[in-house]
C-alpha cells in the first residue's frame, strides 16, 4: 500500500507452516517487505511449504491459552492472520469420531486467539474460515451463494466448528480491533497434499471412467495463492478504511468449474484421458457408497466411496465472488489452468 | 428434399414436425403490420426485404410500427452497401469513393446505381433504389441521423478493408484484426440499431453507455457465421479465420480440410468456437435491458439460433466437410423459445452450453478453456435468474417453512385423510365378502374346524395324495 499503513508492522501468521499459511507468508512478504512476520505453529516449517527468508517461527499450541497469551504479549504485533485449524482428511470428513480435536483446535483455539490479541491491543485480525460454513450442510444445492446465505449450525464437524468459530471472530470486531472472515473455498497449488494427490490416484486405481451424476454440478476451486492474496488485502483494509470489519467474505478463482472437469484437467496434465465413459446415477452411487460404509465398518478399513462423498461429488457448490471484489478489491490472479499446470508440476 | 422425402422425415423425427406446428400454430405476432395502407414505395422496400434476406424479413416485419420501416430501411441501406462492396467487377477507383459517399446519397433524390454486374444478386435492390430514399427522408430526423452515422462508419470501414485487399495482403492475421473486422460487418449494425431502439425508448438508455454489450451482440452473430460457413468462404476463397488461431493447429491453412489433420480441425473449430462463446454473457446482459416485446423477439431469436448453431458445428467435423444448418424443427422449437422472455430464453441458452459442455474433451487444449467459459454463462444465467434465494436458505436453516411449503404440506395432509378414508372402505368390504363366503362354504359342509385343527399340528398343506390311492 502506498500510504505505508502495513509498513512496518508486526503480522502473526498462526498455522503458518502449513499449506495456506506459508502462502500467505509468502505473499505478505512479497507485497510488505517492510512486514515483520512471525509464524505460530504446532509442527516446525515444513519443506514443501517454503517459507520468506526473514521469518520468525515460535512453536505453540492454539488449543493452549497460556501458550497463545505468552507469545502475543512478547510478539506485540499490530495484525494477526489466523489460519491455524483441523481439516478432517476424507475418510473422518463425514464421521464424528475427530469432533473432539477439532473443536478443540478450530473454536477454542480461535478463542483464545481472539481473546490474547484483544488482550495486546491487536489492530486487526483475520480468520480463515471455509466455505463449509455453509455448504457443508449437505441437503442443500449451492448455486452462486452470496454473503447473505446462513452458516450451519449442523452439518459436518468441519462446517460446524468453522461456523462456530467464525460467528465468535465476527462478534468481536470493534473500533479497538478490527475482524474479518475468509471463506475459501477447495483449495489446490503446489504443495496441496490433498486435492491434487487423490485426483491423481484415481488413474492408478482405474476409477477415471466413472461420472457420478449428471456430471455437470459445478463447483468453485481456489488457488492457494490466491486466497493468500485475499488474506493481505482484508489485512490492508482492516489497517485502513476498514470497510470489511465484522464481514465475511466468500474467495475463490471465479471460475466455477465442474469436478469432472477438474478432475479431466489434471489427469489430462498427468497424460491421462479416460478411455471410456461410464454414468452412474447418483441414487445407486448412494446405495454403493452405504454398503461400502457398512462395510468399512465392518471391516474397520477405510473408503473413499461413501455416502458423503457421493453428495460431495454430486454437489452444486459455487459462490459470487461480487462482495470480495467491490469491498476488497480481491480478484484472482492465477486461473485455474495456470493454477493446475503450476501444481502438477510440482507433483510429478 | 420432395413432400414424400419430408413425410419420411417428419415420420422419424416427430418432436421436430410438433415444433414446426407449435410455431405455425401458436405463435402470435405482437405487431400485426396493415399492408392495404402501405404506399408504393413501401412496398417497394418490403419487397426488397423479402428478396435480400429471408431469415431477418419475417422477424422485422412483426417490430412495433414505431421502428418497421426504419429498421427496414436501415437494413436496406446496408445491404445496398454491401452489393457494391461485394461486386468484384467495379473497380477500386469507382468503388472507393461510393462506398465513402454512400452516406450523402440517401438524401440525394432519385439517386441509383446501375453499375452492378448482372450476376450480383442485390442488383436490382440498387437500381430501385431511389424508392429507399424517399423512405429514408420520411423517417423522424432523429432516425435518419442515426441511419446516416452508421452508413458513413461502415462505408469507410468497407472502402479501408477494399483498398488494403488491393495494396496488401487483407487476410485476417491476429484476433484483434478479426474483431475488428466482425466489428465493421456486425458490430456497427448493434450500434445503429441500439440507437433506434433507445430513440423510440424500447431499449434501456444505459445499453448507449456500455457500448461493448452492442458490440457483443454483432460480434456473437457474425462469428456464428464464420464458424459455420468455414467450407463455403475457403471454397469461394475467401477466409476469415485470423491465422493467431488456426496457426496454432495446423501449418497452413489448406490443412484444415484436409482428413490427416482432421484432429486439429476439431481442436481449432473448438477454439473459434471458444473466442465466440465468451461473447455470450454480455449478449445476455444486453438483452435484459430491451423493454419492448417485439425488439426483444427481433434481437432473441438470431442470437438463440447463434449459439444453437455453435453447438451444432462444435467439434463436428462436417462443417469442413459441407454446409450445416440448423433444423427447421430445431428453428421453429428455438423461434417459439426466443419469443417470451428473457426467462425462458436463459433456459435455452443453459440448455444448449450445457450441450456443448458435453462435448467437451479431454484431447482438445482449450478444454478446461470451454469449461471455464461454459460455467461462466451458467453462473451468469443463475446471477440474473437465481434458483435458491438466500432467504429461501434463511428459513431452511431455522427450520421455518416458506409460505408454498406451508399449502403443500396442508393439501398433502388433506390427502392423506383422504386416502386413509378410502383404504378403511375397502378393508371394510374385504372383510365383508370374505365372512360371507366362509358362511356360504360352511353352510355347504366346510370343516372349518378340522382345517384349523391340522394347522395348529403344523400341517400347513393337504396330506399329500399319492397315486395309488387315486
Amino acid at each position: 500500500m502506498p500510504d505505508g499503513s502495513m509498513n512496518s508492522k508486526r503480522v502473526i501468521v498462526s498455522g503458518g507452516t502449513g499449506f495456506v499459511g506459508a502462502a500467505i507468508a509468502r505473499s505478505l512478504a512479497d507485497k510488505h517487505p517492510g512486514c515483520a512476520i512471525i509464524i505460530l505453529d504446532l509442527s516446525p516449517p515444513r519443506p514443501q511449504h517454503a517459507l520468506p527468508d526473514e521469518v520468525e517461527f515460535v512453536q505453540v499450541d492454539v488449543a493452549s491459552m497460556a501458550e497463545v497469551r505468552k507469545t502475543l504479549q512478547t510478539v506485540k504485533p499490530d495484525i494477526v492472520i489466523h489460519t491455524a485449524g483441523i481439516v478432517p482428511a476424507l475418510a473422518d470428513r463425514f464421521g464424528r469420531r475427530l469432533e473432539r480435536d477439532v473443536w478443540r483446535t478450530n473454536v477454542q483455539g480461535t478463542k483464545n486467539m481472539l481473546d490474547a490479541a484483544a488482550e495486546c491491543g491487536v489492530k486487526a485480525f483475520i480468520y480463515t474460515s471455509s466455505c463449509c460454513v455453509t455448504t457443508d450442510d449437505m441437503r442443500f444445492p449451492y448455486p452462486n451463494i452470496n454473503e447473505e446465505w446462513p452458516t450451519s449450525p449442523t452439518s459436518l464437524i468441519y462446517g460446524e466448528s468453522k461456523a462456530a468459530a467464525e460467528a465468535l471472530v465476527l462478534q468481536d470486531s470493534c473500533s479497538q480491533m478490527a475482524t474479518c472472515s475468509l471463506r475459501p473455498s477447495v483449495l489446490f497449488g503446489p504443495g496441496d497434499y490433498q486435492l491434487i494427490p487423490s485426483i491423481h490416484a484415481c488413474i492408478a486405481k482405474y476409477q477415471t471412467p466413472f461420472i457420478i451424476g449428471d456430471g455437470f454440478n459445478l463447483w468453485d476451486v481456489t488457488h492457494v495463492s490466491n486466497v493468500a492474496d485475499a488474506h493481505v488485502l482484508a489485512a490492508e483494509n482492516l489497517m485502513t478504511s476498514r470497510t470489511a470489519a465484522g464481514e465475511a467474505f466468500f474467495i475463490q478463482n471465479n471460475e466455477p468449474i465442474t469436478f469432472r472437469d477438474f478432475c479431466l484437467a489434471i489427469w489430462a496434465q498427468f497424460g491421462h484421458v479416460p478411455p471410456f465413459e461410464i454414468h452412474i446415477p447418483k441414487a445407486l452411487a448412494y446405495v454403493a457408497g452405504f454398503v461400502c460404509e457398512l462395510a468399512t465398518w465392518a471391516t474397520r478399513s477405510s473408503t473413499t466411496l461413501s455416502r458423503g462423498s457421493v453428495r460431495d461429488a454430486c454437489a452444486m457448490r459455487y459462490a459470487c465472488g461480487d462482495k470480495a471484489k467491490f469491498v476488497l478489491g480481491y480478484e484472482p490472479r492465477i486461473g485455474i489452468e495456470e493454477g493446475i499446470r503450476l501444481s502438477c508440476e510440482v507433483s510429478t | 428434399m420432395g413432400f414424400i422425402g419430408n413425410a419420411i422425415y417428419f415420420a422419424f423425427h416427430p418432436i421436430q414436425l410438433r415444433s414446426i406446428i407449435q410455431w405455425k400454430v401458436w405463435h402470435n405476432p405482437p405487431h400485426e403490420r396493415n399492408e392495404k395502407n402501405d404506399t408504393e414505395t413501401q412496398k417497394i422496400c418490403y419487397k426488397f426485404l423479402d428478396q435480400t434476406s429471408r431469415s431477418f424479413s419475417a422477424v422485422i416485419k412483426e417490430l412495433h410500427p414505431e421502428l418497421l420501416l426504419p429498421v427496414t430501411v436501415f437494413y436496406l441501406v446496408l445491404r445496398g452497401l454491401d452489393t457494391i462492396e461485394d461486386d468484384t467487377s467495379i473497380p477500386l477507383e469507382t468503388k472507393e469513393p461510393l462506398l465513402r459517399n454512400f452516406k450523402d446519397f440517401l438524401t440525394q433524390d432519385g439517386w441509383n446505381f446501375t453499375g452492378n454486374r448482372p450476376e450480383e444478386k442485390d442488383r436490382e435492390l440498387l437500381v430501385q433504389f431511389q424508392s429507399i430514399i424517399v423512405e429514408f427522408k420520411n423517417m423522424k430526423p432523429a432516425y435518419q441521423a442515426i441511419v446516416k452515422d452508421i452508413t458513413d462508419k461502415m462505408g469507410n470501414g468497407m472502402a479501408d478493408y477494399c483498398v488494403k485487399a488491393a495494396t496488401e495482403d487483407a487476410s485476417v492475421k491476429t484476433v484483434e484484426e478479426y474483431d475488428l473486422y466482425c466489428y465493421y460487418v456486425a458490430g456497427l449494425v448493434g450500434e445503429g440499431l441500439t440507437r433506434l431502439f433507445v430513440e423510440a425508448e424500447f431499449g434501456n438508455p444505459a445499453l448507449l453507455k456500455r457500448p461493448e454489450l452492442q458490440k457483443s451482440m454483432g460480434l456473437f452473430l457474425q462469428k456464428t457465421n464464420i464458424i459455420r460457413d468455414i467450407r463455403e468462404d475457403f471454397d469461394d476463397e475467401r477466409r476469415f479465420w485470423p491465422k493467431e488461431i488456426w496457426s496454432k493447429h495446423v501449418d497452413n491453412f489448406e490443412d484444415l480440410f484436409k482428413p490427416e489433420h482432421k484432429e486439429a480441425a476439431l481442436n481449432c473449430n473448438s477454439e473459434m468456437i471458444l473466442n465466440a462463446l465468451e461473447h455470450v454473457e454480455e449478449c445476455l446482459f444486453y438483452l435484459a435491458g430491451l423493454r419492448e416485446q417485439s425488439v426483444f423477439n427481433f434481437c432473441a431469436i438470431p442470437q438463440s439460433m447463434a449459439i444453437a448453431t455453435l453447438e451444432l458445428c462444435f467439434r463436428n467435423y462436417a462443417v469442413f466437410e459441407r454446409n450445416v444448418k440448423i433444423t427447421k424443427g430445431d428453428a421453429c422449437e428455438l423461434m417459439v423459445q426466443s419469443t417470451q422472455n428473457l426467462n425462458v430464453l436463459c433456459e435455452t441458452f443453459r440448455r444448449l452450453t450445457r450441450a456443448i459442455h458435453k462435448k467437451n474433451t479431454p484431447k482438445d487444449p482449450n478444454f478446461l478453456k470451454i469449461s471455464i467459459v461454459c460455467g461462466k454463462i451458467e453462473k451468469f444465467i443463475e446471477t440474473i435468474f437465481p434458483t435458491q434465494k438466500a432467504e429461501d436458505a434463511q428459513r431452511r436453516v431455522k427450520g421455518e417453512l416458506s409460505r408454498a411449503e406451508l399449502e403443500k404440506r396442508k393439501a398433502e395432509a388433506d390427502s392423506k385423510s383422504d386416502v386413509f378414508f378410502l383404504m378403511a372402505i375397502m378393508g371394510v368390504i374385504i372383510f365383508l365378502v370374505a365372512g360371507v363366503m366362509m358362511v356360504a362354504a360352511w353352510f355347504l359342509g366346510a370343516r372349518f374346524d378340522l382345517a384349523w385343527q391340522e394347522i395348529r399340528s403344523g400341517n400347513f398343506r393337504p396330506p399329500a395324495i399319492t397315486q395309488k390311492e387315486l
